[in-house]
């Protein structure tokens, strides 16, 4: 799923001062599932923001309400009405959200009420890590499922690396080195060969060095 | 500040206590006082609008680890509390103003104390920056 942290209350606050009526919008998506913009998340902002703005001396009307995506045209089909009765809106959807609400709904003031960090994997209650970077051309099926891209810390496509010891990444000491892990993995199977094999280069273009991804499936297409 | 206008916020399971309002008469300035059937139930949002209705501080208080009738409901509670904390701090106000507390289930004496230990806890700061 996409991971993302609620944004340092003071610089939402800075983005919404001038504002009287504003809307703290939800996702029920990625953002809901990573506990960082779901009903709950809208609901302590919203609170915040409203005792901020008391204590400052500026109240401010804070609606609050999540979607069930904001990444979906279908789900924001009343954000145009929602839009008029309010100044502006903090999204707490990922980044895919507030940009796709911008470019819909031009006359809506939208901010970004998170910081979208990474996609990752819930590995224990309130945890967190980061396991693809979306490089668009995978290599898992070389490495054991395992992505060096996204959690070898050098981004190596032959580790590992000298610094690597005791199955530690020498970057981040608290994390496993993944291409120990890899090649543990693989010689455990019988597999290791696979590492012998000649990898074509990495077309990194499919990470956005050209730019814009887009993805087309005609046959879906109306 | 006017001493008229200093108060307190408690927040905490029904069941820790059976503390009235002559026990805090020590307490110069308003207690808030809001029970939960536990202390599990206590949200962020119901620690900020606390903050909101009024509170200076605000003390959340929760049975004893082991004694929680719901398992885990007070050690949720203290999870409540430090996330609130964090907000509580970029919002500008102290975070000592926010405390948990764990108290002995159903001994109201030590909540009493608990809450007045905070109470001073609390004055001290004032007291230090010149608001009372």
């Amino acid at each position: 799923m996409i991971i993302a942290e609620r944004r340092p209350l003071p610089k939402i606050l800075k983005n919404i001062e001038p504002y009287r009526k504003i809307l703290v919008l939800g996702c029920r998506g990625c953002v809901a599932i990573c506990s960082a913009g779901g009903d709950r998340e809208v609901a302590i902002l919203a609170e915040a923001i409203r005792l901020a703005r008391e204590r400052a001396g500026n109240p401010v009307e804070v609606l609050e309400e999540t979607f069930i995506r904001q990444c979906d045209p279908e789900y924001l089909t009343t954000l145009g009405e929602l839009g008029k009765q309010v100044d502006a809106i903090v999204s707490l959807a990922c980044g895919v959200g507030v940009n796709f609400i911008a470019d819909l709904y031009p006359e809506v003031r939208i901010f970004p009420g998170v910081d979208t960090t990474f996609y990752g994997a819930n590995v224990a209650l309130g945890e967190w890590i980061e396991k693809c970077r979306g490089c668009g051309e995978c290599i898992i099926d070389m490495t054991g499922g395992l992505c060096p891209i996204a959690r070898c810390a050098k981004v190596l496509l032959n580790g590992p690396c000298g610094g690597s010891q005791n199955g530690r990444c020498e970057v981040r000491e608290d994390m496993p080195c993944v291409w120990h892990l890899i090649v543990e993995r693989l010689t455990k199977r019988g597999e290791l060969d696979r590492l012998m094999e000649i990898w074509g280069p990495k077309d990194w273009r499919a990470s956005g060095g050209e730019g814009l991804r887009v993805r087309e499936r005609s046959d879906l297409k109306v | 500040m006017e001493e008229k206008g200093f108060k307190l916020g408690i927040l905490c399971c029904n069941y820790t206590n059976l503390a009235e309002k002559e026990d805090f008469q020590d307490i110069l300035g308003e207690v808030i006082m809001k029970r939960y059937p536990c202390s599990g139930h206590i949200e962020i949002t119901d620690i900020l609008r606390t903050f909101r209705e009024g509170a200076e501080a605000v003390l959340v208080a929760g049975c004893q680890k082991g004694t929680c009738h719901n398992e885990n409901g007070s050690s949720r509670a203290e999870h409540q509390v430090e996330g609130a904390q964090k907000l509580i701090e970029e919002i500008g106000l102290p975070k000592e103003f926010l405390k948990f507390v764990y108290v002995e289930r159903l001994n109201t004496g030590d909540f009493i104390d608990k809450v007045k230990g905070f109470y001073k806890e609390v004055l001290n700061k004032l007291l230090k920056e010149k608001r009372v």
